[in-house]
């Protein structure tokens, strides 16, 4: 048994998890209360990667940056949140909100417009060329924490932490803040909350607002751990983040926190043992399948997720 | 109901009647046109603009241009550049292909990029006498006789496969290689190549493979055992490799990544120690080429290039040749553009003279083979 | 609430609501629609079939016929879409995997892979039914799933197949399928464009006519009333699992027949033939044209990608996108009848102003030289301003100052739906089709590929919020 294989595979694992619970998360929210699929999410993380990009290369680049390294990193972090929160309250108030009572459809195809042309804006306005954070001019290689025989670099540790940290934040603002009380009735009847009092509109838009911020930090912690973005990237991980949502049950935080963990690992350990598994039938190039077909298992036997309930329908 | 099934059938029959009368009739493409204008003379440019691999294609485009304004400022010429975004879709590059063919103007395309929108496209070329140069379509089997106004300034795979086994086996030494591509029609033949020619000198070998887009490699890294001593890896996406090479140092594996030609890329593709393929000597290299970078960078806003962007330009530079050639007498056809092309002699901003072999392909190619320390190359092999 | 006229009464809103037909059929739309209810179906057909039987006869270039040939086969796939989408209410958005099944199917049978070398006569209808029950299939675990939640497995389901087609050696993998035998019908090939173009008009007017009847049976009331409301569906005793079955087969056997179509026209087959553009490229043209609507599918597939078409060159481009914003101007101030005029004319009068101080300020506004050399764009140069160096010879945007240009212009246009007052609306509209103009001259144009696609998407937003229901829909209440 080759446990230093396993161990690094666990850490790409929750390394990925973090990310793409990040953004299962914003999807999670926004479902809960507008029963929306924001399809144009992961390409708000992409967004969110090219602000962090712009930043760093504003504040002298990852060879000369002109403050240190940890405070760079914050601020290319808080810029993307803030850059992202603002875009995505923008698709809402003018793709979703005018769709409110049409059927469902529509703004699932809004969305797919809104994914279409934030990926080919970003295309005609920067190139086709992929960026790179150069994270490792900006953290050595060597920088990390030493886990017996294997090195885990510091910056996983980071996308891990922060991600972990966001995710503490927004629960213990969604349980123990009066903004979160109303979040959680908006998704529970719109119209009730309307009648006790919220004002149900700013609650879609700062739901919108957390939600593409957490999607813009993801993107940002995606460029520093695998160095590379560009205009394309959004789909894989609007595609994860997804998956992740649903199988957590979509709707739920702490499921849209397991979902992407488990998304994470699957999609690791699948790489490295499909091989082994299958007796070298299938090889690497059919990870991405393992991933898909849990999602499509999920979908079959529990549609709700490991955390979501049952939805019922009211006639 | 009835009538209107009545109704609908004598519809279908009449349908039916006109198809068949438009079946037998034959028509095609017009005939070649018998005799173009030189003036206004455009170069089809068939490259995937957009989509996922738009960079490979903006950077051939960028050069195509950059090539036209050379030669139209050396030659008092006016040519002028047609696009032909293929999207990498090979039916949007029959599409295109159509487009160009109907177009008069056009004398010569620059493309297909990928063998697959060569496929497409080449047929449609070769029954109008349209020649088309390609300088990024490596797949052996294009220049096998099937396309006869076909031609290509890069070497073929079955030129770089058994030199990368030649290097990596021989001079390397690698007992365990890995060997690793990105799912395209471009990569997986290569590395399938490699992989056998490797296995043949009792390399043990271990075959990976990632989506096109993939951006992280550490899963793929962990399957890397600690005895490989190599990673050779097929990809069109030179910060793949970069991220690739990071990522191997990360997790502390010993490998070192060997990328093929697509990897070249001195701005994206600069890890501490490894290697990588190039059908060309470095422009930035040789110094007959300094002039020529130059210009570009003025021309591009310095914008960064690798290996894609270089034979677009010789490619393009061969076809205004070509036409000019044809041109002497005042009008030309596409046809005798074409012959023009085979009897190329020109020299190469890559180093050396372009000539055609009968088939299509460009005479003494050879892949060179460079290592990267720290972000420097130098030529080895 | 309001009285109609001075004879009838007060009436309420549901009265007003019920009288929606009559008021309809004093509209131009209605009469239209009852002079369509009276001619019999054929003839509409005919009428319908009629432009593309005769566009053969008006063009005599390749190119042309070979858009024609993609139009027609992207016109089966908005049909085909268009009877789970439109009809039934089902958002399938794996719908182009059948498609692809299709092509790689008819490679199958009518090449060298196998060896086989099928007729057309069977190869398209066996192709057809193998991938209406590959749609049985996929339909099979959706029956449970909600509208949202079958929207998801549909994509991943495609992603799978995505993953299959490159991966798996049966499928040859990245390379695909090359050197696929042409249609043959009793023995005699099609090879000329001509012909198969009249092949795939006769798919069309089939599969036209067949969806025609079909919706016209039980079995397109059942589905009508499925869409609407599937509980009160099912409690009136339709078999609503059966009927999404079959919807999800007959979308897929016509999405079948368009990729056995389209694969003897490429002459091979690749895995990304049918990928996530096209999964969106359709849908812009069942959207466009109105879901559920045959004819306006047709017209939405045609317009799409006719539009797609005239936006690959520069040249063409301009005349396109012009009047498209000319199109749109009239069709946001209709009343009264003088005011898009009045706009057009604020606007070349703005702009002339803005082009002479720009000149007189800060020449290097508007020294640049001009991408499009049709001949709009020579009229709209001395209008519009072009800033020196704005973008490279590649089309990329220098610096910051276009990229906020770009940043700045989609602002304005989303700040001016949120004015209120109508005239300070149609007021704003100048200064915002000016910007429009210069955002197209300056950085639109030299990357005409990709700008293609930023309009597309824009299309699809905007349609959404005006005009869900398209062309030729009709607009629809959920009632949740």
């Amino acid at each position: 048994m080759d446990w230093d294989k396993l161990v690094q595979l666990l850490v790409n694992g929750v390394t990925l998890g973090s990310v793409y619970a990040l953004v299962a998360l914003g999807f999670s929210m926004v479902y809960g209360i507008l029963k929306l699929l924001n399809l144009a999410h992961g390409d708000v993380l992409m967004v969110g990667a090219f602000i962090g990009w712009g930043v760093l290369g504003w504040l002298g680049g990852a060879q000369d940056p002109s403050v240190a390294v940890w405070i760079l990193i914050v601020l290319m972090v808080l810029a993307a949140m803030a850059g992202c929160g603002v875009l995505g309250v923008a698709i809402e108030r003018f793709a979703y909100r005018p769709l409110r009572r049409a059927p469902r459809i529509a703004p699932l195809i809004s969305a797919l417009g809104v994914s279409f042309f934030i990926q080919n804006s970003m295309l005609l306005l920067f190139g086709a060329d992929f960026r790179s954070y150069d994270s490792f001019d900006l953290v050595d290689v060597e920088v990390g924490i030493e886990f017996g025989p294997l090195r885990v670099w510091v910056v996983r540790l980071v996308v891990i932490g922060a991600a972990l940290a966001m995710m503490i934040a927004l629960w213990l603002l969604v349980t123990r803040t009066k903004l979160g009380k109303a979040m959680r009735a908006t998704a529970i009847d719109r119209e009730a909350a309307a009648m006790m009092g919220i004002d149900v509109d700013k609650v879609i838009v700062k739901t919108f607002f957390i939600g593409s911020a957490l999607a813009g930090a993801a993107g940002v912690l995606v460029g520093l751990v695998f160095g590379q973005i560009n205009h394309f990237m959004g789909f894989g991980y609007g595609l994860k983040g997804f998956t992740a949502a649903v199988v957590g049950g979509i709707g739920s935080i702490p499921g849209a926190m397991f979902g992407g963990l488990f998304i994470g690992l699957a999609e690791a350990l699948s790489v490295g043992y499909i091989e082994d598994l299958t007796r070298g039938r299938l090889g690497s190039a059919f990870s991405d399948l393992v991933v898909f077909l849990i999602l499509v298992l999920f979908m079959l036997l529990r549609p709700q997720g490991i955390f979501g309930k049952p939805e019922v329908k009211k006639v | 109901m009835r009538r209107g099934l009545i109704a609908t059938a004598i519809a279908v029959l009449a349908f039916a009647a006109v198809g068949t009368a438009a079946v037998a009739k034959t028509t095609g493409p017009a005939a070649p046109a018998q005799l173009a204008a030189c003036t206004n003379v455009s170069l089809g440019v068939l490259a995937p603009l957009t989509g996922p691999a738009a960079f490979l294609g903006q950077e051939q485009l960028s050069w195509a241009r950059f090539a036209v304004s050379q030669y139209n400022r050396a030659n008092g010429t006016r040519f002028k550049v047609a696009l032909g975004d293929s999207q990498l879709s090979a039916s949007l590059a029959r599409t295109v292909g159509r487009r160009f063919v109907a177009n008069d103007d056009i004398m010569a395309v620059v493309g297909g990029s990928t063998s697959q929108s060569v496929i497409s496209s080449a047929g449609l070329f070769e029954r109008v006498g349209l020649v088309s140069i390609s300088g990024s379509a490596t797949r052996t089997d294009l220049t096998s006789g099937q396309f006869s106004t076909f031609f290509r300034v890069v070497p073929h795979d079955a030129i770089q496969s058994p030199n990368i086994v030649r290097y990596v086996a021989g001079n390397l030494r690698a007992r365990q290689v890995v060997v690793l591509d990105s799912q395209d029609d471009y990569s997986v033949p290569l590395s399938g190549a490699v992989a056998r020619g490797l296995r043949a000198r009792n390399v043990e070998v271990d075959r990976e493979s990632v989506a096109a887009d993939e951006t992280d490699f550490s899963s793929i890294v962990a399957n890397v055992s600690d005895d490989a001593d190599v990673v050779v890896f097929a990809t069109q996406t030179a910060s793949a490799a970069q991220t690739l090479s990071n990522q191997l140092r990360e997790q502390g594996k010993d490998a070192i990544v060997f990328g093929t030609d697509g990897a070249y890329s001195p701005t994206q593709y600069k890890p501490r120690l490894g290697y990588v393929s190039s059908f060309a000597n470095d422009l930035r290299f040789l110094r007959s080429a300094r002039s020529i970078v130059r210009a570009y960078n003025r021309f591009s806003n310095n914008k960064a290039f690798g290996t894609f962007g270089p034979p677009s330009y010789m490619a393009a530079w061969v076809a205004m040749g070509a036409i000019q050639r044809a041109c002497a007498d005042g009008n030309a056809t596409r046809s005798e553009v074409t012959t023009q092309v085979r009897r190329t002699n020109t020299p190469s901003i890559l180093g050396g003279r372009v000539q055609f072999t009968r088939r299509g392909d460009v005479r003494a190619s050879k892949f060179y083979i460079f290592r990267v320390n720290n972000g420097t190359y130098r030529l080895v092999g | 609430m309001s009285a109609n006229s001075p004879e009838q009464p007060r009436i309420g809103v549901d009265e007003w609501v019920a009288s929606a037909a009559e008021r309809r059929a004093r509209t131009l739309a209605g009469r239209i629609e009852e002079i369509g209810e009276r001619t019999p179906a054929a003839v509409k057909l005919l009428a319908l079939a009629l432009p593309f039987a005769v566009f053969p006869l008006l063009v005599d270039s390749s190119y042309l016929m070979q858009v024609g040939i993609d139009t027609l086969i992207f016109v089966l796939l908005a049909l085909g879409l268009n009877v789970a989408v439109g009809w039934v209410g089902l958002l399938d958005l794996g719908f182009v995997a059948f498609a692809g099944l299709g092509a790689y199917l008819y490679a199958a049978v009518a090449s060298e892979y196998a060896g086989r070398h099928w007729d057309a006569t069977l190869a398209i209808p066996a192709v057809a039914i193998a991938v209406a029950a590959a749609g049985f299939l996929l339909g099979l675990p959706s029956r449970r799933l909600v509208g949202d939640y079958l929207a998801i497995v549909t994509l991943f389901f495609l992603q799978i197949w995505l993953v299959v087609l490159i991966n798996a050696s049966f499928t040859r993998g990245p390379n695909g399928i090359s050197n696929l035998h042409p249609l043959e019908f009793f023995g005699r090939p099609v090879t000329s464009l001509d012909g198969l173009y009249y092949v795939a008009l006769g798919a069309f007017v089939l599969v036209v006519a067949f969806l025609y009847l079909l919706n016209r049976s039980r079995t397109g009331r059942a589905w009508r009333a499925l869409r609407e409301d599937e509980l009160a569906a099912e409690l009136m005793t339709m078999p609503v699992n059966r009927l999404k079955l079959m919807a999800f087969a007959v979308g897929a056997g016509i999405a079948g027949v368009a990729g056995a179509l389209f694969a003897p026209v490429q002459g091979a087959v690749f895995p990304a033939n049918f990928d996530i553009v096209i999964l969106i490229t359709v849908y812009a043209m069942v959207v466009l044209g109105g879901a559920g609507s045959l004819v306006g599918v047709t017209v939405g597939a045609v317009v799409i990608n006719a539009s797609l078409e005239a936006l690959r060159d520069p040249d063409d481009a301009s005349w396109l996108f012009y009047a498209a914003v000319v199109v749109t101007l009239i069709l946001l101030v209709r009343r009264p009848w003088w005011m898009p005029l009045t706009v057009l004319g604020g606007t070349i009068v703005f702009g002339l102003v803005v082009h002479e101080v720009a000149e007189q300020v800060r020449p290097s506004l508007v020294g640049g030289v001009p991408v499009g050399q049709a001949r709009i764009d020579e009229l709209v140069d001395s209008w519009v301003l072009l800033p020196e160096d704005i973008v490279t010879a590649d089309g990329l945007p220098t610096g910051a100052f276009g990229r906020l240009l770009y940043i700045g212009f989609i602002a304005a246009v989303l700040g001016l739906t949120l004015i209120r007052h109508r005239v300070w609306r149609v007021v704003g509209l100048v200064p915002v089709l000016y910007l429009a103009a210069v955002v197209w001259e300056n950085l639109l144009l030299p990357q005409p590929a990709v700008a293609r696609y930023v309009l597309i998407g824009a299309l699809l937003v905007g349609l959404m919020a005006s005009r869900p229901q398209g062309l030729f829909g009709k607009l629809r209440v959920e009632i949740v």
